[in-house]
């Protein structure tokens, strides 16, 4: 599994990210590509992710910032109208017992049966009442209407007796007391003709105010509930606590108006709490109103939305951080493949130039030595002309094979020496009549030493009727020369080379170099003809030789080809046409 | 058969000339080309042996001063620069070319050929 992802990414990877070719590291204008492609995605998607995030955030903080203020605005809203319905809610009963006592005197009040009447009629005009009382100024109940028997119960230790009387009206929280059934009592104190005074008390239903807050729709994340100014929940909650347990929320500090702010929840949460103080015109309440607001559920449209944009901008970033990338690594591929074209260029380049000075060099030595031997042919020539014409030494044969020796000798530097200058003039372009087996039998003059050195057999098979091809003389044998020397370096001794040519056609022929040697893998075979790839030790080949043939073979108008077999042998075929184009001038001496 | 050898290399010229001459060649040698001419302008030669590259007159510019005196003259070019196949174009009536160091049987056959007495 990983070898194959592994291979995968062999075959995507860039050009530049591979294994350069050292030979070349000298000619490269850039030396470290990876660098310069890091650097290139770097920037580039720096430069177009930044705008993109910054936009982004801060057109999502302006969103949630007026998502927010519409939120609290819309909570003080609903606090403010909930607030005004339950002040109405008291006042309009403190009202209504407040003309009670003002508009029926004591001694009716103190009768229960006219105060069951006063009972009756409040009720039917208000609603929500349960019982009446009329208690003396020593807290005595006096006169009780209602379901309950309550008359001459003294009350002058209770807290709202207490504040009753201290302040004429009263508003008590929600409680159970001796009934055990949560309510409310409200009571307002009047003055008698003796100057003594009594309160008139009635008993609310929390039912009629727990209604009157359930009327506002308020939706699945809100709800709005009472507590009292010590935190204990009035009416019922969905989330903070039941009625009568301390609530888990801070109890905000005293305000007139109505407020709204950003509040975190004992669980977290966040919430947008809105208040509001109940106080009447006429007395004040210990009710605090609470609208309570999950914000993540009120946002849950908004945040839908926000998730949206996030997976479309998050979709954004990858598809930029693609472009990015592909563009980039194309660009620095190509850079790369330029710059490295320019350097194979310059590296083949140097070779060649080396190659021209080597030829200039030995068209100087051969030149030089040419004169001194001919002068050393003509003076052993000359001694042997004496013996053997004037037969002065006739009968010495010793003498006159020693002076064989050096006219051979001198024969075999001339050979050499006019090798050197035929190599010196490969790089002129000279359009000439060529003797193919001549010219395989100049090259091979080079290799003659090392095949009897090496034991290796060198067949030449050129037809008879072979005839003359027109073309670079000097290019046809550096073709041949690198041809046999990789032969030469492919097999080991005792094998034999095998050099053919013939007609390929009407006007094509073909040079066939085959050997019996090591041969090569069939993978390598496309890439042998390419500069650089070398299958020698390092410092042992440049990779050049069959680059430049196969450049040569194509300035000749020719084609090469390669078959080859792993421990069976290399064939080379050379395919040239017999005439490249007319020839400037019949300028062949015919002394051959 | 009379012959006359140009070559600056004097010693070359000399060896030549003494080799031509055991083979009963008729030889007159010089070293150089203005030498030649004069040579050239009191005898008659059947066949002139020139080096190519010769310091003041050179090979090529002799062999056109020659056939201006005699056009019947044949011409036998020796040069020390490149085997036989790599001469330069030389002048359309130029016999041959001989790659030094020479073989002087091969000097002779030519000279018999150009000369019509093989």
């Amino acid at each position: 599994m990983m070898e194959r992802f592994r291979k995968a990414l062999k075959t995507i990877r860039p050009e530049f990210y591979r294994q350069k070719n050292k030979l070349l590291n000298p000619y490269y204008t850039f030396s470290d590509y990876r660098k310069i492609w890091a650097i290139g995605i770097t920037t580039l998607a720096t430069a177009a992710l930044v705008p993109l995030l910054v936009v982004t955030v801060i057109h999502y903080r302006l969103i949630e910032k007026s998502v927010d203020s519409e939120l609290v605005l819309r909570t003080e809203r609903l606090a403010s109208n909930a607030r005004r319905a339950m002040t109405f809610f008291l006042e309009e009963r403190l009202n209504a017992l407040r003309f009670t006592v003002n508009e029926i005197r004591y001694d009716q009040l103190a009768n229960p049966d006219h105060l069951t009447e006063v009972l009756r009629n409040l009720k039917l005009g208000f609603g929500g009442l349960t019982d009446l009382s009329v208690i003396d100024y020593t807290g005595i109940q006096v006169a009780y209407a209602g379901p309950f028997k309550l008359e001459g119960k003294n009350y002058s230790n209770q807290v709202w007796f207490i504040e009753c009387q201290k302040g004429n009206f009263y508003v008590s929280e929600i409680f159970r007391g001796y009934r055990d059934v949560p309510h409310i009592i409200i009571a307002v104190k009047s003055f008698r003709p003796d100057g003594t005074n009594f309160i008139l008390r009635a008993t609310l239903e929390t039912e009629r105010l727990i209604q009157t807050l359930s009327s506002y729709k308020t939706g699945a994340y809100a709800e709005i509930f009472l507590v009292n100014r010590s935190g204990i929940i009035q009416t019922p909650s969905k989330y903070y606590g039941d009625t009568f347990e301390k609530i888990s929320l801070p109890i905000p500090d005293y305000s007139q108006r109505t407020q709204a702010v950003m509040e975190r929840d004992d669980q977290k949460r966040s919430i947008i709490m809105g208040y509001a103080f109940i106080t009447t015109q006429i007395a004040d309440t210990p009710f605090i109103l609470m609208v309570i607001k999950q914000k993540a559920g009120m946002m849950a449209i908004w945040l839908k939305l926000r998730a949206n944009i996030q997976w479309f901008v998050g979709f954004g970033i990858l598809v930029i951080l693609i472009v990015v990338v592909i563009t980039c690594t194309f660009l620095v591929n190509k850079l790369y493949l330029a710059d490295k074209a320019k350097a194979e260029t310059m590296a083949l380049m140097e070779q060649n130039n080396q190659l021209v000075s080597i030829g200039q060099l030995a068209a100087g030595v051969a030149h030089e030595i040419n004169n001194p031997l001919a002068l050393i042919n003509e003076t052993a020539g000359y001694v042997k002309d004496l013996f053997v014409i004037k037969e002065l030494y006739h009968k010495d044969e010793e003498l006159i094979e020693s002076i064989d020796y050096i006219l051979e000798a001198v024969e075999r530097c001339g050979r050499i020496t006019g090798q050197l200058l035929g190599f010196a003039r490969k790089f002129d372009v000279k359009i000439q009549k060529v003797n193919l087996k001549d010219a395989i039998s100049d090259v091979l003059i080079f290799h003659n030493k090392e095949a009897e050195y090496r034991n290796i057999k060198v067949n030449v098979d050129v037809p008879q009727d072979m005839p003359e091809i027109v073309t670079d003389r000097g290019k046809l044998q550096q073709i041949l020369v690198n041809l046999v020397n990789n032969a030469f370096q492919a097999v080991v001794s005792g094998c034999i080379l095998e050099i053919n040519a013939s007609l390929a056609g009407p006007d094509k022929v073909s040079i066939t170099i085959s050997d019996n040697g090591c041969g090569m893998p069939a993978e390598n075979l496309p890439k042998i003809f390419e500069p650089f790839f070398t299958t020698k030790e390092r410092d042992k080949g440049t990779g050049l030789g069959l680059a430049i043939t196969y450049g040569l073979v194509k300035k000749l108008h020719g084609d090469i080809s390669v078959e080859s077999k792993e421990n069976e042998g290399t064939t080379f075929t050379v395919t040239l046409p017999t005439r490249i184009q007319e020839v400037m001038g019949e300028n062949e001496d015919s002394a051959g | 058969m009379k012959i006359l050898l140009v070559d600056d290399e004097k010693k070359f010229a000399m060896m030549l000339a003494k080799r031509l001459v055991l083979r009963e060649i008729d030889v007159d040698y010089v070293f150089s080309g203005e030498e030649a001419l004069v040579k050239a302008e009191n005898a008659v030669y059947d066949v002139a042996v020139l080096d190519v590259k010769m310091p003041g007159i050179g090979g090529i510019e002799l062999e056109r001063k020659l056939k201006k005196l005699a056009p019947d003259l044949k011409i036998i070019f020796l040069t020390g620069h490149g085997s036989k196949t790599d001469f330069e174009t030389g002048s359309a009536e130029a016999a041959y070319y001989l790659a030094k160091p020479i073989q002087i049987e091969e000097l002779i056959r030519i000279l018999h050929e150009v000369t019509g007495r093989g």
